[in-house]
């Protein structure tokens, strides 16, 4: 991201996600369906809007089917260097031009990198439309950055690097669990990369990396907000419809990661975070597998969502061994993660933590579940949805998350129909397969050996 | 060099993507459209009744999505934290959703979470609330849900002695982040021994220092219905906000004993101008400047608001322009206008590579007096002045948003009405008020300068180029003091 640093991608996005108010569940929310429109360019370009005259703004985003799971060779972290690179010059525009097209006339821009995507958008007051639509075309068509800017933003990248990883007390711990959660998958990179692969890329790279990637049969135009739909395709074709589509295949990652065999133990040093953690993972399931994805997600929420959820209720409530506990089903477009884990309360080490997690979960996924506790996991996730749909950029990442996660633009409003539906049998099922009866890895975030911390030695295996 | 440069690569460019990148048709301007005709931003307008206990009830209507915020807004904060117990408004916020009216903790949460979000209780430095966002037809019970929470609260021991451990661990971790600590120093050094001086959330040693019946007092003096605001954004109309408002708040009762008296939010400063700080493995620096700067009911507010925005109010404004776009020091250097009740702050920030400390701490003190010496041209005031009137607006796209900004005209007493003029009044800032502004709050002799990081590699080049400076050790800072325990090292 050019402005936030890079997290876990948040899984509950791809609950973004409604349809027709849902029969069988005993809520009374009522989340309307979105109505988006759906076409496809001859050349490949998919486009997605939805009409939304609430507010007079308008959002444009375009995702590219490319994510740090293509960084090439030795390259860690450039999908993302790329990513910060798209925002210098091109045929027809100067480096930041950008900027000058929505900040300065009252919009706002930003994009992101994920494992499997990377995403640009924008928000901007309507009539910027047409030129947004330009701009992205322009971008999509000539990339042109030369080798002052290219070094400039890599040294930025390099600080983001720094403030993410090193700066962040807990930086160090989450950028390792993909690391160690995968063993042949490309996921296994770190999607900010590292400072050595960093410094190795070159401006060549950079041109190829587009020439490759950023083509309109692998983008998806999204538009949401105040627009006319008639004027919208006439400036899409105009822009966007000339860009050829190459001859040559898109490369995809074919990589499938192994089943676990057996349980790994890692441990991390942490160099300045005054608390210990822990944090285990599990594999699951591509998101195309929606059944279990979506029952995970609901696992995930009665686990770690809210105050009176499972993790928070006996880890930092009732045992105060952890000061922050969370769980989340980080649901890929090839196999995710099912995760947990807490950071220590002052006083505990992480074997404390550990237990209580597992103790949990086997809990969760073997004994009863409560009607009113699974209705409440639930209305979370659907009051979040409701919440993220006030605005045009929120719908337009519902729809994108939808449409390129997902793998179906429809699963923006059948995802939600599947939540409700989920019963506490789906919940057993899902956790049992995935994470009870399957192999994970512990990663124990640790100080420095020498200035030992109260009781985090021992346990590191 | 970089002409050759550019040369060169513009023919690998051409030669490896020629097939892709072919050139556009004459359809394809070469040039940015230009837009359409500006659409309007139009605000929706708040309605404000005061119930006969005092409580104020505001609302607003944005319908469209069956949502509503409620927010209960107490108008003090922990700028009336004891000296001695600083955190103790975060503390009682935080221990209201811990047990109330016969519920327990983990019923009130449970309680919160089956209308559809949590209840955040939270302290600010003039304002502690109380927040849900629910869908319109739980409304009703979480404003009851609410009104026990703030009413009755429990504030037993053994919820207390909990918070107090949590609060603890959040501190610290807190203080091992590099930027945030520089800010809590730069704050001290602004406010001094006033009202805001202090760790907003306490330190370690003020909140272990808390009691029960110190959370009591603070409640039983200062939430009440004369010193609240109760704000309702949504899908609701003015006639049923004040039905419920009624309803949950109507026999709320308004205490006779006048409320305590406010400190002033500045007073004696002793930290020096530049203030170096050891965090040992820092894998970057925090730097922070600050200013004094006036109050929220400062009749220049606007002028500093536009002044911010020039300085570093966004992506695109000078500070990031001069440390992240064209020097690649950082991953984003920003500034930001704080004004309070009583006294105000101007803050600018970044963290950089720790050798790069010198340079940017160079680089910000460069804008700040650049802002007061130089007039800003008409372009970049149009342009910073649409980053900001644009960001207003989305603000209020959301329920959440358009309750923030109430409460935030409501606390401060400023007519409602602003909520539509913000544009206006951003637009009339001319040049020469923003200069006035800048050189009147962002005097060189004002500032405190704070760097955290791993001092090693910038302490002597720091020390070399400000004589002044001092250099501290994180590990031994008492952040409860004005001097941070350091008045041997300065003087």
């Amino acid at each position: 991201m050019r402005l936030r640093p890079i997290v876990l991608l948040a899984s509950l996005i791809l609950l973004a996600a409604s349809g027709s108010p849902a029969p069988a569940a005993a809520t009374d929310l009522h989340v309307a369906p979105v109505r988006y429109q759906q076409r496809t360019l001859p050349n490949g370009l998919q486009v997605l809007s939805v009409e939304d005259h609430g507010s007079p703004n308008v959002a444009v985003q375009m995702w590219y089917h490319v994510g740090s799971k293509d960084d090439p060779k030795g390259r860690s972290g450039f999908a993302h260097l790329f990513e910060h690179l798209m925002f210098k010059s091109t045929r027809h525009m100067q480096a930041e031009q950008m900027d000058r097209l929505t900040e300065d006339v009252g919009g706002a821009n930003n994009a992101s990198t994920g494992d499997d995507v990377t995403n640009y958008f924008e928000v901007v007051p309507s009539n910027y439309l047409q030129t947004l639509l330009w701009a992205e075309a322009e971008r999509l068509s000539s990339l042109n950055v030369d080798e002052p800017n290219f070094k400039s933003e890599r040294a930025v990248v390099e600080e983001e690097y720094r403030q993410s990883v090193l700066a962040n007390p807990y930086g160090k711990l989450f950028n390792a669990i993909d690391p160690n959660s995968y063993t042949v998958h490309p996921y296994r990179r770190p999607t900010i990369g590292s400072i050595e692969d960093l410094e190795a890329a070159t401006l060549p790279d950079v041109i190829d990396f587009h020439r490759t990637f950023y083509r309109p049969d692998n983008a998806t135009l999204i538009v949401a907000g105040d627009f006319d739909p008639k004027q919208l395709d006439a400036w899409v074709d105009q822009y966007f419809g000339w860009i050829p589509k190459p001859s040559t295949p898109i490369p995809r990652v074919t990589a499938t990661e192994p089943k676990r065999r057996k349980n790994r133990r890692v441990t991390v040093t942490a160099d300045t975070a005054p608390l210990p953690a822990v944090a285990l993972s599990w594999l699951i399931p591509p998101a195309a597998d929606s059944a279990d994805t979506i029952a995970l997600q609901v696992a995930a929420a009665l686990l770690a969502r809210g105050d009176a959820s499972r993790l928070y209720q006996a880890l930092v409530y009732r045992h105060q061994v952890a000061r922050q506990v969370d769980a989340e089903a980080d649901v890929r477009v090839g196999p995710g993660l099912f995760l947990a884990y807490a950071i220590l309360a002052s006083g505990h080490a992480p074997e404390d933590a550990e237990k209580l997690l597992h103790e949990e979960i086997i809990w969760l996924a073997t004994q009863p579940i409560d009607a009113a506790e699974l209705e409440r996991a639930k209305t979370l996730l659907l009051t979040d949805e409701l919440k993220q749909r006030q605005t045009a950029q929120g719908l337009a990442f519902a729809l994108g998350q939808a449409a390129l996660i997902g793998g179906d633009v429809a699963r923006v409003n059948t995802d939600l129909a599947a939540l409700q539906q989920v019963s506490a049998k789906d919940v057993h099922r899902v956790l049992q397969k995935y994470v009870t009866g399957a192999r994970y890895v512990t990663i124990d975030y640790l100080p420095p050996a020498k200035t030992g911390a109260p009781a985090s030695g021992e346990n590191a295996k | 060099m970089n002409r050759a440069t550019s040369a060169f690569l513009a023919a690998v460019f051409t030669a490896i993507c020629g097939a892709a990148a072919a050139e556009p048709p004459s359809t394809f301007p070469a040039t940015p459209p230009a837009p359409g005709a500006a659409p309007t931003l139009s605000i929706p307008t708040p309605t404000s009744q005061t119930l006969p206990n005092g409580l104020r009830v505001i609302s607003v209507r944005r319908d469209g999505l069956p949502l509503v915020t409620a927010q209960l807004v107490v108008r003090s904060g922990d700028e009336m934290d004891p000296p001695s117990q600083a955190g103790l408004a975060d503390l009682t916020a935080n221990l209201l959703t811990k047990g109330a009216a016969g519920l327990s903790a983990p019923q009130i949460a449970a309680a919160a979470e089956t209308l559809g979000s949590s209840l955040s209780a939270t302290a600010g430095w003039d304002e502690s609330d109380v927040a849900i966002t629910v869908t319109t037809p739980r409304l009703p019970q979480a404003l009851a849900l609410l009104a026990k929470v703030v009413r009755q609260p429990d504030f037993s021991a053994h919820e207390l002695k909990r918070a107090q451990a949590q609060a603890i661990d959040d501190v610290r971790l807190n203080l091992s982040k590099p930027t945030a600590l520089a800010g809590l120093v730069a704050a001290r050094g602004t406010f001094g021994t006033g009202a805001y001086g202090h760790p907003r959330s306490g330190t370690p040693a003020s909140i272990a220092r808390i009691g029960r019946v110190d959370v009591q007092q603070w409640h039983a003096a200062l939430y009440r219905p004369d010193n609240a605001i109760l704000i309702l954004a949504g899908d609701i109309t003015p006639a049923q906000a004040l039905q419920l408002a009624q309803t949950s708040f109507g026999d709320w009762p308004r205490p006779s004993a006048p409320l305590p008296a406010r400190r002033p939010g500045s007073g004696d400063r002793s930290l020096p101008a530049m203030v170096l700080i050891n965090q040992h493995g820092a894998g970057q620096a925090g730097v922070v400047a600050a200013h004094p700067a006036p109050p929220r009911s400062d009749g220049h507010y606007y002028d500093g608001l536009v002044a911010d925005a020039v300085l570093g109010g966004s992506y695109s404004a000078r500070l990031n322009e001069e440390i992240r776009i064209k020097r690649g020091l950082s991953y984003g250097a920003f500034s930001e206008l704080q004004p309070l009740g009583n006294a105000g702050a101007w803050l600018a920030s970044a963290q950089t590579r720790n050798p790069a400390v010198p340079q940017v701490v160079d680089l910000m003190l460069g804008q700040f007096r650049q802002l007061g010496d130089e007039k800003v041209s008409d372009a970049e005031l149009a342009a910073r002045k649409a980053t900001l009137i644009g960001s207003y607006g989305r603000s209020l796209e959301t329920t959440t948003g358009l309750a923030t900004q109430l409460a935030e005209l409501a606390l401060y007493d400023v007519n409602l009405d602003e909520i539509s003029r913000y544009p206006e009044r951003v637009g009339a800032v001319t040049p020469h008020q923003l200069r006035k502004y800048a050189r009147k709050h962002l005097r060189a002799d004002e500032g405190t300068v704070v760097v955290v990081g791993d001092a090693g590699q910038f302490a002597a080049a720091m020390r070399k180029a400000y004589p002044k400076a001092v250099l501290l050790d994180a590990a031994t800072l008492d952040l409860d003091r004005a001097d941070l325990g350091a008045g041997a090292a300065t003087h």
